[in-house]
Parts: C-alpha cells; sequence; structure tokens
C-alpha cells in the first residue's frame, strides 16, 4: 500500500491507468500484430512478399496513395484561402466561421457521407433540380465514381485541414505584414513573402494530417465510390470478416501504417503547435523549403530592373481599394461554408419527409421516419448500446485522461513530448490500423462482441482526445496558484479540489464532450470489434445504408447530426458561464486557438 | 502656423478619424519641418497611435488632408509611401536573417544585389553590428532587435521615419543607451522623424518639439523646455512632471498675468524648505512665503523627495542631495519659499 502511495507521488504515476489501458487494447496487439506479419517466430517476409507479388494488390495501394495525394491537394487549395479570409475577418465573423467549421467536423462523418449519397444520388438533389428545370432528362450517374469519393473526403477532412491552419495564422503578428508594405511591398507581396512562409509550418501539418487520415478512409469510399474505388482501408476489412488468416492482414496493415509512418517522420510532423514558431520556421529550412526559397529568390532578382523602373513611377500615387476584391472573397467563403454545412442540414430536412423513398426535395412533412424509428425495437437497441457505450467511455477516458494530463504537465518536456506521441497514436494512426490491432487486442481479452470490449476500443481515443485538451488548459494554468494555496495551509486534496479543479473545469468538461462524441459517432473500429450480436446506432446505420435505402435512417442521421450540435453549444455556455464566473475561461476564440492539437489528433472521426 | 509648405516635410490639415461615432483623431492640424525631430506624446486613448497610423498609411482619414513633401496622401497606401517605420514590437521578419531583413526595402525598391549588399554591410557596421548578419531575429538581444529595427527603417534613405514607441521594450539602462543612440542617428541622417511615445522622459530627451495630445485633440506643441517650463493647461502641467497647484485658499497668490480661470503652479524643485526658524530672506517682493508640516520624506538617490501638507493641500518638494543639508522628518514645522516669477498660469 505503501508502495502504491509512492508512485502516485511521482507524476508519471499519474499516467498509469490511462497507458495500461492503451497498451491492453492497443499496444500489445500492435507489436503482436507486427510479429504475425513477419510469420514470428520463424521471421520471413513471406506475407509482405505475398503481398506485392499481386499485381491487384499493387494497384489498390497506389490506388489509395493517389486518393489521399488528390483530397489533400484540393483540400490545401480550399483550405488555405478559407482559413486566411476567416483570420482576417472582423472578430465576429471570424469567431462564427470557426463555429461552422468545427460543427461538420464534430458531427458524423457517417451521417455527412450518408447525404452525399443523397445528394448526388439518381433521385437525388441535383439530378431532381437538373431535370426539374429542363437540362437534363435522365439522372446523370453522380454517384459510384471517383469524383463523388473525392468531393465526400474532401468534404469530411477539409476542417482538418482549416482549423490547424486558422489556429497558426492567427498567430501570425500582423505588424510584420504592415511592415513589409511600409517598406513597399505590395499586399500580394507582403503576404508572399512574409505571411506564406510564416504559415508554412501550419501548411506542413494540415497537409500531413489530412493525408494520414485519407490514407485510413473506410466508410466514404466504400460508400460513395464504385467497385473499382475501393482503398486498403476496404481490402483489409473485408479480409477481416472473411478469412481468419491474421498474417497477410496484419502484413497490410503494417504497410500502411509504414507510409503513414514515412510521411510524418519525412516532413516531421510536429505536434508540440504553436508556442515555439521561430523555432518551427527555423526547423523547415531544410529540404524543399529551403529549395522554394532559393528559386524564389532567383526569380525575385529577375525582376529588380522592373521594381526600379516602377519605384518612382508608383510614388504617392493613391490606390482605391478593390470593392469587387472583397465580394469575391466573401462569395468563396460563403461557397465554402455551404459544402462544409449544406450535407448535413440536408439530412435534418430529409428526416422529416413524407415520402416512401429517400428523395430530395421532400414531398412533404411528416415525423413518420421518427415514429418508425422510436417503433422498432432494433433502433431503439442500438441508440441504448450506443448512449450506454458512450457515457461509460465519457466516464473512463475523463478520468483516466484528465490523471494522464496531470502527470504529463508535470513531467520534462523531453519525456512528456514523447509519452504525448505514444498517447495520441490511436487518432493520428490510420483508422483501419487501429481497428485490427484492437480486434486483436479484444481477442485476447475475450471481449469480441461486448459491451466493455466496445468500451474500451473506443476508450483509447477518447482519452488521446481528454489529455490534448486537459493538457492544453493546464498549460494555461499558473501553478503559483497551487503554491499560494498551500501557502495559505490548504492540503493537496483540498488545493485540488477548491483551486485547480474550478479553473481546470472548462477544459475537462471539454475533453468529456469530446470523448462522448467521438465514441458516438465511432463506426469503423466498432464494425471491427462488435462481433455479430452488439450494434451500435453508427453501426446500425451504416448497415443499412449498404442494403437497402430507407428514410429512417434520415432520422436516425439527423439525430447522430443535432446530437454534437446540442453538445458544443451546452459546452459553450458552460465556458461562457465560467468565463463570466472568473473572467478567466475559454472564450470561442481559444478554442480555437487550442484547435490545432484537437484537429491534429482528428484521425477517428471519418 | 507660420510655416510655408516648402520648410515642412508633414502636414496634417484638418484631420479627423472615426471609428465608429467616435472620433480617434479630431480635426488635427500639425506641421512638421524638415529634419525635425517632433514627439508625440500622451497617455493612451489619446489619438497618438491613430495619428501615426494615419501617417504610416495603414489607415485613412475620414476627412481632412495630410501632406507629405508636398503630395496629398490620403489615399495613397503605405507602400507607395517612402518612409522608415520603427514598430513597437520591432516587427523584424522572424523567417529572415537580419541581413535580408535589412534588404527588404532595398529589394522593393528594385536595388540590385550588389549595391544592396554594400549597403547592408555598411548599416550593420553603423549600428555596431557587424557579426550579426547571419543571425535570425529570435537570437538577438532586445536592445540588438532594436538597432536592426531602425537599420531597416533607415537603410532605404527614406525621407521621413516613423517610431512607435520605440523603446517601450527595453529595460531601463538599455533605454538610456538606445536614447542616445536614436539621437546620434538622428542627427547623422537627419531625417523627419515622428515619433509616439506615453514616455515623457523619452519625449523630452529625443524631440525638437513635443505635441502633447488629450482626447484626439492638440494640447499644446512646444520645445521639450517650454513645454515643461511653460505649460499652459493643467493636463500639460501635470503630465510632463509633476506640478504643485496652489489654491486660493491656502496660497492666494495674485499676479497681472492671471485671467479668471488661470491656476497658479509650480514645479517641485523650484521650491525650497526651510526651518521656521530659519533665515528668511529680505523680503523684496520676489519672494513668496508658506508654512506647513512635513508629512513625509523619501529618499531616492540624487533627490529627496518631501511631501508637505499646507492647510489641506499637500505641496510636493523635490531637492538635490547635498553636503550639510538639513534633514527634515515627518512631523516637522518647516516654512516653503519660492521665487514669484517661478509661478505659471495654466488653464483648468
Amino acid at each position: 500500500m505503501n508502495e502504491l502511495r509512492k508512485i502516485w507521488r511521482v507524476p508519471l504515476g499519474l499516467t498509469i491507468p490511462a497507458f495500461a489501458i492503451l497498451l491492453v487494447v492497443f499496444g500489445v496487439p500492435a507489436i503482436q500484430l507486427f510479429l504475425i506479419s513477419t510469420n514470428a517466430p520463424s521471421f520471413s517476409i513471406t506475407n509482405y512478399h505475398a503481398f506485392f507479388e499481386q499485381p491487384g494488390n499493387i494497384l489498390i495501394l497506389l490506388q489509395t496513395i493517389k486518393v489521399s495525394v488528390v483530397t489533400t491537394f484540393i483540400c490545401l487549395i480550399i483550405g488555405y484561402p478559407t482559413a486566411y479570409l476567416i483570420v482576417n475577418a472582423s472578430k465576429t465573423a471570424s469567431a462564427a466561421l470557426i463555429v461552422l467549421v468545427f460543427i461538420p467536423w464534430l458531427t458524423s462523418g457517417l451521417v455527412r457521407t450518408y447525404a452525399w449519397t443523397v445528394i448526388l444520388g439518381d433521385r437525388g438533389l441535383i439530378n431532381n433540380v437538373l431535370i426539374g428545370i429542363g437540362i437534363i432528362s435522365t439522372p446523370l450517374s453522380l454517384l459510384y465514381n471517383r469524383l463523388a469519393v473525392y468531393i465526400g473526403m474532401v468534404h469530411i477532412v477539409l476542417p482538418i485541414m482549416i482549423l490547424p491552419l486558422v489556429s497558426v495564422m492567427y498567430g501570425i503578428d500582423k505588424s510584420l505584414v504592415a511592415a513589409a508594405r511600409s517598406m513597399g511591398a505590395r499586399p500580394v507581396l507582403a503576404f508572399w513573402r512574409v505571411f506564406f512562409p510564416l504559415s508554412l509550418p501550419a501548411v506542413r501539418s494540415g497537409t500531413l494530417l489530412v493525408f494520414v487520415v485519407c490514407l485510413g478512409f473506410y466508410i466514404t469510399p466504400q460508400a460513395l465510390g464504385g467497385l473499382s474505388d475501393a482503398m486498403l482501408s476496404n481490402f483489409i476489412a473485408a479480409q477481416l470478416t472473411n478469412s481468419l488468416d491474421f498474417g497477410p492482414i496484419a502484413a497490410e496493415a503494417f504497410i500502411l501504417l509504414l507510409i503513414a509512418i514515412i510521411m510524418l517522420s519525412l516532413f516531421g510532423l510536429d505536434l508540440s503547435g504553436t508556442q515555439s514558431q521561430p523555432d518551427s520556421v527555423r526547423k523547415s529550412e531544410y529540404g524543399w523549403a529551403s529549395a522554394l526559397r532559393t528559386l524564389r529568390r532567383q526569380v525575385g532578382e529577375f525582376v529588380v530592373p522592373l521594381r526600379a523602373r516602377r519605384w518612382p513611377k508608383q510614388l504617392y500615387q493613391p490606390v482605391h481599394s478593390g470593392r469587387s476584391w472583397n465580394t469575391l472573397a466573401a462569395i468563396f467563403v460563403i461557397l465554402v461554408m455551404m459544402f462544409l454545412l449544406f450535407p448535413g442540414l440536408i439530412v435534418i430536412v430529409m428526416s422529416f419527409s413524407a415520402g416512401a423513398f429517400l428523395e430530395f426535395p421532400p414531398s412533404g412533412f411528416s415525423l413518420k421516419w421518427y415514429r418508425s424509428f422510436f417503433g422498432d425495437s432494433s433502433w431503439t437497441g442500438a441508440f441504448w448500446n450506443s448512449l450506454q457505450i458512450g457515457v461509460m467511455v465519457t466516464v473512463l477516458s475523463t478520468v483516466t485522461g484528465t490523471l494522464a494530463a496531470f502527470g504529463l504537465t508535470r513531467t520534462s518536456s523531453r519525456i512528456r513530448r514523447v509519452l504525448m506521441l505514444i498517447i495520441l497514436t490511436p487518432i493520428t494512426f490510420p483508422t483501419i490500423v487501429v481497428g485490427v490491432a484492437c480486434y486483436l487486442g479484444l481477442v485476447n481479452l475475450g471481449l469480441i462482441g461486448t459491451k466493455i470490449g466496445v468500451v474500451l476500443a473506443h476508450s483509447i481515443g477518447a482519452i488521446a482526445y481528454v489529455v490534448v485538451i486537459v493538457a492544453a488548459t493546464l498549460s494555461n494554468f499558473d501553478q503559483r496558484l497551487e503554491q499560494a494555496a498551500k501557502s495559505m495551509r490548504a492540503g493537496p486534496i483540498r488545493t485540488f479540489v477548491r483551486v485547480t479543479l474550478p479553473l481546470i473545469r472548462p477544459g475537462i468538461i471539454g475533453g468529456a464532450v469530446f470523448a462522448f462524441i467521438s465514441s458516438f459517432d465511432e463506426v469503423v473500429v466498432t464494425s471491427l470489434v462488435s462481433g455479430f450480436s452488439l450494434r451500435t446506432l453508427p453501426l446500425k446505420m451504416l448497415e443499412n445504408m449498404n442494403q437497402q435505402i430507407d428514410p429512417t435512417i434520415a432520422a436516425v442521421g439527423a439525430l447522430l447530426v443535432l446530437m454534437p450540435v446540442l453538445w458544443i453549444v451546452a459546452l459553450y455556455l458552460t465556458l461562457w458561464r465560467s468565463r463570466r464566473a472568473h473572467e478567466a475561461g475559454l472564450p470561442l476564440a481559444g478554442l480555437a486557438d487550442r484547435a490545432e492539437v484537437p484537429s491534429s489528433a482528428a484521425g477517428q472521426r471519418q | 502656423m507660420t510655416e510655408t509648405s516648402d520648410t515642412l516635410q508633414v502636414e496634417f490639415r484638418n484631420v479627423t478619424k472615426l471609428y465608429g461615432a467616435v472620433a480617434a483623431v479630431k480635426e488635427l492640424s500639425l506641421g512638421v519641418r524638415r529634419g525635425e525631430f517632433l514627439t508625440i506624446l500622451g497617455p493612451s486613448g489619446s489619438g497618438k497611435t491613430t495619428a501615426l497610423m494615419l501617417l504610416a498609411g495603414f489607415v485613412a482619414p475620414s476627412s481632412g488632408d495630410i501632406i507629405i513633401s508636398g503630395k496629398s496622401v490620403a489615399s495613397v497606401p503605405s507602400y507607395h509611401r517612402d518612409q522608415g517605420i520603427v514598430f513597437q514590437n520591432y516587427a523584424l521578419f522572424p523567417h529572415l536573417s537580419v541581413r535580408r531583413n535589412l534588404e527588404f526595402p532595398l529589394e522593393m525598391r528594385g536595388m540590385e544585389a550588389s549595391e544592396r549588399a554594400t549597403r547592408v554591410a555598411r548599416m550593420l557596421e553603423r549600428v555596431h553590428l557587424k557579426e550579426f548578419g547571419d543571425r535570425m531575429p529570435s537570437q538577438l538581444s532586445g536592445g540588438q532587435q532594436q538597432r536592426v529595427a531602425l537599420a531597416r527603417a533607415l537603410i532605404a534613405d527614406s525621407p521621413i521615419l516613423l517610431l512607435d514607441e520605440p523603446l517601450g521594450a527595453l529595460d531601463r539602462n538599455l533605454r538610456e543607451q538606445m536614447q542616445g543612440e536614436i539621437k546620434s542617428l538622428h542627427c547623422e541622417f537627419s531625417k523627419t522623424t515622428i515619433c509616439v511615445t506615453h514616455d515623457q522622459e523619452e519625449a523630452l530627451t529625443l524631440s525638437d518639439r513635443i505635441v502633447v495630445m488629450r482626447a484626439g485633440e492638440i494640447e499644446q506643441i512646444d520645445t521639450p523646455e517650454a513645454l515643461y517650463d511653460r505649460p499652459t493647461t493643467r493636463f500639460v502641467a501635470s503630465f510632463l512632471g509633476e506640478a504643485n497647484f496652489l489654491t486660493d485658499r491656502e496660497f492666494k497668490i495674485e499676479s497681472d498675468a492671471r485671467t479668471s480661470d488661470a491656476m497658479p503652479m509650480i514645479r517641485p524643485e523650484r521650491i525650497r524648505i526651510i526651518p521656521p526658524n530659519g533665515r528668511l530672506q529680505a523680503d523684496n517682493g520676489e519672494h513668496q512665503f508658506a508654512s506647513g508640516t512635513i508629512a513625509s520624506m523619501i529618499y531616492a538617490g540624487p533627490l529627496r523627495k518631501y511631501e508637505v501638507r499646507v492647510g489641506s493641500t499637500v505641496v510636493i518638494i523635490r531637492e538635490h542631495v547635498a553636503a550639510g543639508q538639513q534633514i527634515f522628518r515627518p512631523g516637522d514645522e518647516v516654512q516653503l519659499e519660492w521665487l514669484r516669477s517661478d509661478i505659471r498660469f495654466v488653464a483648468s
């Protein structure tokens, strides 16, 4: 007992429960998986060899990489200007826009994928509109092709690109751009020479995150793509349900993981966030960034004579700022926001449809699909399962995650970095890899198809969210307050309850909300570990999406969309109240500042 | 204003800047002579920063006009104005080395690479940073960053230099050193310099003239000496240095120069404390007296600061510490003595 007490005194002791869960459910099975893939103990590469021997497999691998690269690129092209405009909008507008980006990120990816089937389907919104106004007479086949996959994937990962960009761009001192202009740089040049290079670290981390998340995509390509659009995840999942031979599956998972790790280490993902901006700027002075800079300098020398001629001519020339440019920017932002939010809205509207099929716009208003949802015990049972699992995950991960966050913030920064990276693996690794490892872990424990099993599988991701959010709150927490309390003769427990806890409560509540949402929406890992008996709401929705097109799932989707929105409103009210209470809470902008870290961990949300 | 437009480098003509319904700057008219060091001094919210932003071209005036080098610049953006600015936090580009920072304004003016290199080398030498050209700004101390910022503002040889709270981020010793540096750079390059600060000491030591602003309007413009010695308003008198306002109840100061709403004021160092039984000057009408009680005494290095209670008024007195001087303790009865000519009348 005394020994145990000593362990708790050491900050790292507090991280034990969280790491215990992580190791048992994910860590050990991941190592096991690697050993299986190499046929341990005989160690051979036959499984890898077998994979690469099949041209079809290589095709799928290349296709996975290609789809991920293209999606990432589109996200960057859309996300960068959006983030830039958000940061440069007025204070209220920019806070509102950040919320609008957050909402889709918080709502179930499954539902948003489903929404695209409704928009792009043969009897969907676009075809109905086009037929309605007489442009076409037969429906275009917009669904089940590569384009639909790209639309759906970009829609889902775009917030993961925008949020880190916004967070870093907020940190860029505006007077730097002003300084560049005062030295004669025109707005475009000031942007290109000063703002853009300073935003590169975010471009790098956003791009990497989006790419790695895309690698693990599973549901969207399956639901929106054709047979030829399958990705490696689909391939792995299909094998997991059909075959008992774990060797090839393990090898495939590790090939996917290897690509992710190679990308991460090649471009050096910096999860430490924005605190050390000058350093991270310096760090980027190798590789392509440096080559880019040299190239830019060379090009710069070409325009020297041009500038020399232009300078005296333009001196003291008035310029009237273009209003058309502002209008263009506003239209762009509105379009992006519509792209992000419209699918969710469609699902909500459609859930009130009176028709017998999925069609948009709905032919009338009725609540019959809600009635059919609440009248069907298989749906309500799934709903209860989800709710119970969500609550258990929330409790488990909030307690262990908060303890771990406490322990981590009180250890040396070197150990913290490493442990943080480890604890974030469930949400930075490709989802399917996490799923396969969890499957193995629960097989070890004999918990496949049980609620406890699903709770454990969900908890590893939920703990990561809690740790990230609580640690961010704690890093703003002034430890001298605790010393002050102790100097006033408050014991450690009373200090915690009376001083520390009230101040970090917003962070803990935020972490709990994220934990619940992440569990409530989870479907990829669940589909692998739930066996045949246990159904959660998203899982049942996924099955019905595949089997029948029944508007009941629109009602389910609407519930899944509204739930996180209600949560975020509750969360915001709590934060807002606590800010009023002691004028030091997290404003919404603060939430966005911290967006980098949670969003850097956004893996699971497809 | 008697200056003609050829001696004026910068001119504000009835400039107003509204933010919503609030005027940050109201009907500002001001001329800055060529080569002059002018400081705009005021508390926060006085409109001094807005005045500088208007001049820099970062905000446009709501009404009125700004003339630089004889040209109206009201709608000229900052990048078409030829001026060097030292920003409050220096705004050194964190991703560029010191050398690249200094090259930036030259590049924007289309200067050849070789010429740029010579200029940068010369400027680095001038600000004693010869060996620091390849450092990044984050690797420099506060004082060094400040010098890079000054060098970057001066290197393109723009006729106008704007300083925004240039020494605000430095500690006291460094600040005095940098004041000397700025002064010598101004003498050497003789740029028309406009500085914005809330630090009166900075304003007094650096400026040819000081503009005191209050609530968006000019309170007084004068040389530092005249401003300290002959403030025209109560606000200026108390914002710049310490001032004793001598109320009629206790002091009854009469003068021909006094108008009805004027208030007599005297600086703390113009008053002498003498013991009650000490020798009094033979009263030839040049001196005035009051008697009071020492309320407190603070020793501050070269100075000793007394607070003396005269009736219900507390008078502040500063004395240079000197050998053989009598030191008074709280509770001592004393006499105060000053020259009638040291009294100033300020508008309240």
